[in-house]
């Protein structure tokens, strides 16, 4: 099933790797990516593939020290 | 002059502001290895009232610190150089993450303009280690050093605890600049609301009325948060029976009635039937681990579920709650435990139902034989040393025999691998918690597989003249996976033979190490007097069956009911 996540992320060094490596490991197959700096901040549209609860993914993107805001959009 | 407000210029090399942010952020103790590319710090260090412990592999370091962190309540602190000295971190880096130390580790890098060349020495320490870390920095200019150090520490302490590495380029630890820069706020959770949900609350508490027999499984997160007062007065308040996870063991007196032991693959009985047939859990830090539930499915089948975490990505994980209580832990147990008005004995039947079953598979230590029976002496020994003792094992049968026999009066007395089951744990970790809580009995018990994995740390127990009591049980093989090949792989024994071991009581003693060995049950009450006695550092070898094995055990795959025991 596919998620789409919005992500603001602060532009610090190994944020972007931080985020999908999480979602990787957490069993989501990034699908397609965006990523725009713009000032202290980065704006990264992903589209995921993955079977489990998107939800869960939220909030282990959530504690991610950089991660300043996620919407999700399932499906 | 008028006085601007402005702070006093200070000039310090990023090595200086290094070693000064740490002695600001109230660290004491350090444990580390020197190297080239940390080389600038280790100078710094000459002038620092920082305790620098020496060990004698990188892996001990980390290891050290996590014991120093989860026995002392403070962050732990390990130093290594690049390269080699870093990926020896990592496996001390990732138990701390699995079982959220709060720790710093500190990492020298080649000088900038090499990093990304395959200079000598270098390693991407920041990018292996992101799936390991709460979270890392690499510094890029001296004077973002300090402020760097106080933004780590405070990630690595705060809600869920767990380790930040810093990684600092050598050119950067030798640079020198004025102030600390402020740096730009960090993103992260949202500040969270200590108090639970409102609304969340006068659910648990509606549920927790109507509940005829109600369980609270208690997990790690209660001793991280130190709220095993909070807990122990919900217990006192609802005379609501408790099972503990791994990490959890010692958040409830070892011998509260309402306790019914350790659940899960290696857990008790009565533990592991009373959650099969609980109609709520009150759930309490803890992360429905695998080791823990056996499988998931049929995991407590007729219960509904309050999860109470600090972590809010660990609710709804791998078990749907039915009420999810964030904030800060200890305060939702007292929220709960003032507002549930529910006398112990509307749940008489079930305190009943649960008192017979923790009666009926009480531990017995009557074992045949006159070899020396390994329960029974951790059980005596345990006795002997007081509820004040900290033990810290390794990770094998003897691990899982600690956490059944062991009387843990307190999370912060027991010391174990629980998420990452590292061996080698054991004794690193008993020196970091003796340095922390110089005052404390200080145990190790540990495996002859696992005490091979860090046995040079002999050297840094000598060193420092750290008093850890070490009591080695020795089976002359790989205990736990010769157990799993004889119940699940019709025993055909693989690499599992350790009997060419060396000889224990004189490898210690080559180290400068007091040593003796025993191997008969008649000698076991001198050993334990002997040990606790001893004054400095002192290993006992104990000789044991290697057939023995530990029960009960839950076979893989199945339900947590369909436990095996040594008759089966």
């Amino acid at each position: 099933m596919r998620q789409r996540l919005h992500v603001t992320l602060r532009d610090a060094e190994g944020a972007l790797q931080r985020l999908l490596g999480t979602a990787e490991r957490r069993g989501f197959r990034v699908c397609a990516m965006h990523a725009e700096a713009g000032g202290d901040a980065c704006e990264v549209a992903l589209t995921l593939e993955g079977a489990r609860d998107a939800a869960l993914l939220v909030r282990q993107i959530q504690r991610l020290h950089e991660v300043r805001a996620v919407k999700w959009t399932p499906g | 002059m008028a006085d601007t407000g402005a702070p006093e210029t200070i000039v310090r090399s990023g090595a200086q502001w290094l070693v000064a942010a740490l002695e600001a952020e109230g660290v004491d103790t350090l444990f580390g290895y020197p190297g080239g590319a940390i080389m600038p710090v280790y100078d710094a260090l000459v002038d620092s009232r920082l305790r620098h412990i020496l060990v004698r592999h990188e892996q001990g370091a980390a290891l050290a610190a996590d014991g120093y962190a989860r026995a002392g309540g403070r962050i732990g602190v390990c130093l290594a150089t690049s390269g080699p000295g870093a990926t020896n971190l990592l496996t001390g880096i990732a138990n701390a993450y699995m079982d959220s130390v709060p720790m710093l580790a500190i990492t020298g890098q080649v000088a900038s303009p090499l990093m990304g060349t395959d200079a000598f020495q270098e390693v991407d320490i920041f990018g292996m280690s992101l799936p390991v870390v709460k979270h890392s920095f690499i510094v890029r200019r001296a004077e973002d050093v300090a402020a760097t150090v106080r933004e780590a520490c405070a990630i690595a302490r705060g809600g869920r605890p767990g380790p930040v590495l810093i990684d600092l380029p050598k050119d950067v630890q030798l640079a020198r600049a004025a102030a600390a820069a402020a740096r730009a706020p960090g993103g992260g959770p949202a500040a969270q609301d200590p108090r639970p949900d409102a609304a969340a609350l006068a659910a648990a508490v509606t549920l927790l009325a109507r509940s005829e027999r109600p369980l609270l499984y208690v997990g790690g997160g209660v001793g991280i948060a130190r709220a095993e007062p909070a807990l122990r007065a919900l217990v006192a308040a609802t005379g609501i029976p408790v099972v503990c996870t791994l990490k959890g063991l010692g958040a409830i007196e070892p011998d509260a009635p309402e306790f019914l032991g350790m659940l899960g693959m290696h857990g008790s009985p009565a533990a592991n039937h009373a959650v099969q047939s609980c109609d709520l859990l009150l759930v309490a830090g803890a992360r429905f681990d695998d080791r823990a539930t056996g499988k998931l499915d049929s995991f407590a089948p007729g219960a509904r579920v309050i999860h109470i975490d600090t972590d809010a990505a660990e609710i709804g994980k791998l078990r749907g709650a039915d009420v999810a209580l964030g904030g800060t832990l200890g305060i939702a147990l007292e929220a709960l435990a003032a507002q549930v008005r529910r006398p112990a004995g509307a749940i008489a039947d079930w305190r009943a139902h649960c008192a017979a079953l923790r009666t009926l598979y009480a531990n017995r230590y009557d074992a045949p034989g006159q070899d020396i029976y390994a329960p029974a002496l951790l059980h005596e020994l345990s006795r002997a040393a007081g509820p004040g003792a900290i033990v810290a094992c390794d990770v094998g049968q003897h691990q899982m025999w600690v956490a059944q026999h062991w009387r843990i009066a307190a999370c912060d007395r027991h010391l174990t691998s629980g998420g990452l089951g590292a061996m080698g744990y054991g004794l690193p970790a008993a020196l970091g918690a003796q340095l922390a809580r110089p005052d404390a009995k200080v145990f190790c018990v540990s495996g002859d597989g696992s005490i091979m994995m860090n046995i040079q740390e002999l050297a840094t127990a000598r060193r420092y003249g750290i008093p850890v009591k070490i009591v080695l049980l020795d089976n002359g093989c790989l205990g736990m996976v010769r157990q799993w090949q004889e119940l699940f792989f019709e025993q055909r024994y693989s690499e599992i033979d350790l009997s060419d071991n060396p000889g224990f009581v004189a490898l210690a003693e080559a180290f400068g190490i007091e040593a003796f060995g025993i191997g008969r049950r008649e000698e076991v009450p001198a050993a334990i007097a002997r040990l606790l006695a001893a004054d400095g550092p002192i290993l006992c070898h104990v000789r044991i069956d290697p057939r023995a094995n530990v029960w009960p055990l839950v076979p893989p795959g199945k339900s947590n009911g369909e436990m095996m025991d040594a008759a089966a």
